[in-house]
């Protein structure tokens, strides 16, 4: 095959001018890469979170898959609320006593010092 | 055969540059990447709009090509030609494009129609860039590709068949085939 027979198409395929691209393509691209914002989760805390959920799922399939899991987990629970006090009448009710005092300072509202204002750049 | 091409910043832009940009592209540079696409907006578009034939759809895949070239800038080999690389990815951004519309609309041809192909439009064409860019058009996709591509990075075959992932020979034959159907077509 010779080429000599397609001198004049290669001078005019040389000599056409290429489209302009839309005037906002540029616009688009770089706010689809260099401007993108970060992803709210990052990767690795998706692999972080997907770790733990995987070990907690083995672990709650570990316990429940042993014999007796029912009986052993009752009896751990009763000596942890009995070591904890919490079989205690007065343990109890000054507990009720805090938690109450928490919520209730929690629906307090006070007056927030004026801040200083921070111009956006 | 050496010609002047019409695009220029593909062809005349050095490779160590390219590279630079690159480097400092990975070191966080944004304005570094905005160089390259600045510099190859263009082509890729082209390329695009030449293999899609559909002007939203080409300006999708011009998108897509850079933000996946961005993505993958860290695997991007030293030594090698960025054009080409972009070009690669941008060719088959279309070709999945092009198999999704097939996917589509299986009853009608890959390749979208268009109109202005036609033979009777195109005789009524003064236009020479027209006639040639409808005549282009009218190319069947394989040959459209190589014939953008030879328009966009010249007599180089290698890179062409790296763009198209296509044999050397096959690139060659294709290419001849196209001129000799564009010059039928222009000269008809």
């Amino acid at each position: 095959m010779t080429h000599d027979e397609f001198d004049d198409l290669d001078r005019a395929l040389a000599a056409l001018p290429l489209e302009e691209p839309p005037a906002a393509l540029r616009a688009r691209i770089m706010a689809a890469t260099v401007y993108r914002a970060a992803p709210e989760v990052h990767a690795w805390e998706v692999w972080l979170i997907g770790t733990l959920v995987a070990c907690g799922a083995w672990l709650v399939w570990a316990v429940a898959s042993a014999p007796r899991a029912g009986e052993r987990l009752v009896d751990a629970v009763t000596q942890a609320t009995a070591s904890a006090g919490l079989t205690s009448d007065y343990t109890l009710l000054w507990l009720a006593v805090g938690v109450s005092t928490a919520w209730w300072i929690s629906q307090l509202t006070f007056p927030s010092p004026p801040r200083k204002r921070i111009d956006a750049r | 055969m050496g010609l002047a091409l019409a695009v220029e910043p593909p062809v005349t832009a050095p490779v160590l540059e390219d590279q630079a940009l690159i480097a400092a592209a990975l070191q966080g540079h944004g304005e570094a990447f905005g160089e390259l696409v600045t510099r190859y907006e263009r082509a890729v578009y082209n390329l695009a709009l030449r293999t899609l034939r559909d002007r939203t759809e080409a300006e999708d895949a011009a998108q897509e090509a850079f933000f996946k070239a961005y993505r993958a800038l860290g695997s991007f080999r030293p030594g090698a030609k960025f054009s080409t690389w972009i070009f690669t990815i941008c060719y088959r951004a279309c070709c999945d494009r092009l198999a999704k519309r097939k996917r589509l609309s299986p009853d009608e041809l890959p390749d979208r129609a268009d109109p202005s192909a036609g033979p009777e439009t195109l005789a009524e064409r003064n236009d020479e860039a027209c006639r040639l860019r409808a005549a282009i058009d009218a190319l069947p996709e394989k040959y459209r590709a190589v014939i953008t591509l030879y328009h966009l990075q010249g007599v180089q075959y290698e890179e062409i068949a790296t763009v198209l992932n296509l044999p050397l020979g096959t690139v060659k034959t294709h290419l001849f085939r196209a001129k000799e159907q564009l010059r039928k077509v222009l000269t008809a």
